[in-house]
């Protein structure tokens, strides 16, 4: 009975205990867990959030936690993360399942970067980005730089969020071909994998075999096998989500840019000043959030795209902010 | 319509991409077929290729030459062989768990050396293997096309493959390798060790699927290197060494029906959903796997027939 009486006072201490850390715990910097869906290294999409988180440990001091999923096991490794961290990024639409793990975990807020939940759950931030408008942009360089009147896009998968660029992609090239009286035919293919760049490769030279003499990759690393076709076959390439241009700056005359990182770094660093007011709902990061747009490269790289078409560029941006371009979307 | 799809499927084009996406899957094939034969079930050989193209394209970073890249590959495709015979072979593991555990492995270190050398961004652009120009070659219209300038590896592999084959069907040293996998104990009353020849099996896979992994990062590639960028050609090996029956010369042809779907698949895209396409390759796997059930049957059977003949 004594024994009883002593393991039970013990047993108190050490919750008691507990508790105090977790009191402590408050003051202590914000952990973030940033999980991906594939694998970082993309040189794009995924870097560019672990840019933005290392920016944010940077300035802010919080701490950083990173889980590649290896394009596996998405709705396990959100739970891992969400038990040892406070504020949970994952980054790709495989993670579907946030909208109930979220539940959940009520003291956690989660990102959910490129898709939006049918419902918003209250603590789920959904950050999807207009890639259309961006790739309407890149659809109009395009179109402008061929000289064969063919354009190309090599698409990681047949998925909304590939679609989406590719969309306005098509629009983008067809407002060229319609304001300038000319014809353009865009064709695309996909890769069906992310990490295959000799894939990348044969798709882009299939597509250059159509004709095409410019060509917008979407599909991650798989991407740099459309820079090295470009770079063998004489055409041009436009790269995707980052600034790209310094991969080869010879063939890759611009880029579609999506500030994966920036927008991740603005919604915590205003969570860090209490201001949760962006979670449960969905933002739609659009041209005129200044987090899609076009990058030409760092200012000494070479340049193709001729400053006259830059203007063009720049105004139509302007009308698709202002809203007299609607460019059509896959999102609903 | 009917017409403008024909025309790209036969085009110079999808013959080009054929033989380029056929050589890693047929090299390693080559290397499956040694393991198959020595009674080896070897599911390890997309981590072989894994760790070829990565340690290639190392090699050719590190020493800024290609060769000095191809040498390397041989190197570790000697040191991946014996690996993989000291806990087959010796140890007498189960082989699938230590060729998945091989995969595992493979992807890890190769990532892990990557990233600790080249950052998360993996590397490209070292210096890759040539291509080779047949003078007179390009006189004959189509074939000129498809077979000329292509890089050397394209080459080596069909030189290989006839080397292959006379080692298997035409030496001593294959006949002892069939036999070590077929009736090891008949080859030990002979006198030789059917382990010798599971060892040196192992060592030819590690060396010819190495090379596959080299022509991926530095032939079909400028000397670039992805994690995970061996995408499975090493399922698609074993598919093919399985339907020929470990023959190199069936399975070269294999391969290059696998990159000839491949590349018809990418083409086709055009016209159907990509979803199907892709899975063109698995679709031709189950036709093979098919084929090669209904023929052992059909062997089977005919053995029946004879048997009773022979009695009377």
């Amino acid at each position: 009975m004594k024994k009883r009486i002593i393991s039970l006072l013990l047993a108190l201490v050490l919750v008691a205990g507990l508790a105090s850390v977790a009191a402590l715990a408050d003051d202590e910097p914000l952990t973030v867990a940033l999980v991906v869906a594939d694998k970082f290294g993309d040189r794009s999409f995924y870097d560019s959030s672990k840019a933005g988180c290392d920016k944010l440990a940077e300035d802010l001091g919080i701490e950083l936690k990173t889980i590649e999923c290896g394009g596996e096991n998405h709705t396990a490794q959100i739970r891992n993360a969400a038990d040892m961290a406070d504020v949970v990024v994952c980054v790709g639409w495989e993670f579907y399942d946030v909208e109930t793990v979220g539940p959940e975990y009520p003291d956690v807020k989660f990102i959910w970067i490129d898709n939006a939940t049918s419902a918003p759950v209250e603590n789920v931030l959904n950050i999807t980005y207009a890639q259309n408008e961006g790739s309407f942009l890149a659809g109009y360089i395009a179109a402008a730089m061929s000289e064969s009147g063919v354009v190309g896009a090599v698409g990681g998968e047949d998925a909304d969020t590939i679609n989406d660029f590719i969309v306005g992609y098509e629009q983008g090239a067809q407002y060229y071909a319609d304001s300038k009286d000319t014809e353009i035919e865009v064709v695309h293919n996909y890769a069906n994998t992310y990490t295959d760049p000799a894939v990348g490769k044969e798709c882009a030279i299939a597509l250059n075999d159509e004709g095409a003499d410019v060509i917008f990759q979407i599909a991650s690393a798989t991407g740099d096998g459309v820079f090295e076709a470009a770079a063998e076959k004489g055409f041009y390439a436009i790269g995707v989500d980052s600034d790209q241009k310094y991969i080869n700056e010879d063939v890759i005359i611009c880029s579609m840019k999506k500030e994966v990182g920036d927008s991740i770094y603005a919604a915590i660093s205003a969570l860090a000043e209490g201001d949760d007011s962006l979670w449960g709902t969905t933002w739609v990061a659009d041209m005129s959030t200044g987090y899609i747009g076009i990058g030409y490269g760092e200012e000494d790289a070479v340049q193709q795209v001729p400053d006259e078409l830059k203007e063009e560029v720049a105004d139509i941006a302007e009308s698709i902010i202002s809203g007299d371009i609607v460019v059509e979307t896959t999102r609903s | 319509m009917f017409e403008d799809i024909l025309k790209s499927i036969f085009s110079a084009g999808t013959f080009n991409q054929m033989l380029r996406s056929a050589t890693p899957v047929a090299l390693a094939a080559l290397g499956g077929a040694m393991t198959e034969h020595a009674g080896i079930m070897n599911i390890g050989m997309d981590g072989m290729i894994l760790m070829g193209a990565f340690f290639g394209v190392l090699g050719s970073y590190l020493f800024g030459s290609a060769a000095a890249g191809v040498a390397l590959v041989l190197a570790m495709g000697i040191v991946v062989g014996l690996f993989f015979a000291l806990f087959v072979v010796k140890f007498k593991s189960d082989e699938f768990i230590i060729g998945t555990a091989l995969n595992t492995f493979a992807l890890g270190l190769t990532s892990f050396l990557s990233r600790s050398i080249f950052g998360a961004s993996g590397t490209k652009g070292n210096p890759a293997l040539p291509t080779v120009h047949i003078p007179g070659l390009d006189a004959i219209p189509f074939l000129g096309q498809v077979l000329n300038d292509n890089s050397l590896f394209i080459y080596l592999t069909w030189l290989l493959v006839l080397v292959m084959w006379l080692f298997v069907y035409k030496t001593p040293y294959g006949f002892w390798l069939r036999a070590s996998g077929e009736k090891p104990e008949t080859l030990r009353t002979a006198g030789i060790a059917p382990e010798k020849m599971k060892w040196l099996a192992s060592i030819l896979c590690g060396l010819l699927c190495g090379l596959a992994g080299a022509h991926l990062s530095l032939g079909q590639l400028q000397g670039t290197f992805a994690e995970d960028m061996a995408n499975s050609r090493g399922y698609i090996a074993f598919a093919c060494v399985i339907f020929s029956k470990a023959n190199p010369a069936v399975a070269y042809g294999a391969a290059l029906m696998f990159g000839f779907f491949d590349a018809i698949g990418l083409r086709l895209q055009d016209y159907i959903s990509s979803d199907l396409t892709n899975t063109i390759p698995y679709i031709i796997t189950i036709i093979m796997m098919v084929y090669v059930v209904v023929r052992s049957q059909r062997r089977k059977r005919h053995a029946g027939k004879r048997l009773p003949a022979r009695q009377t």
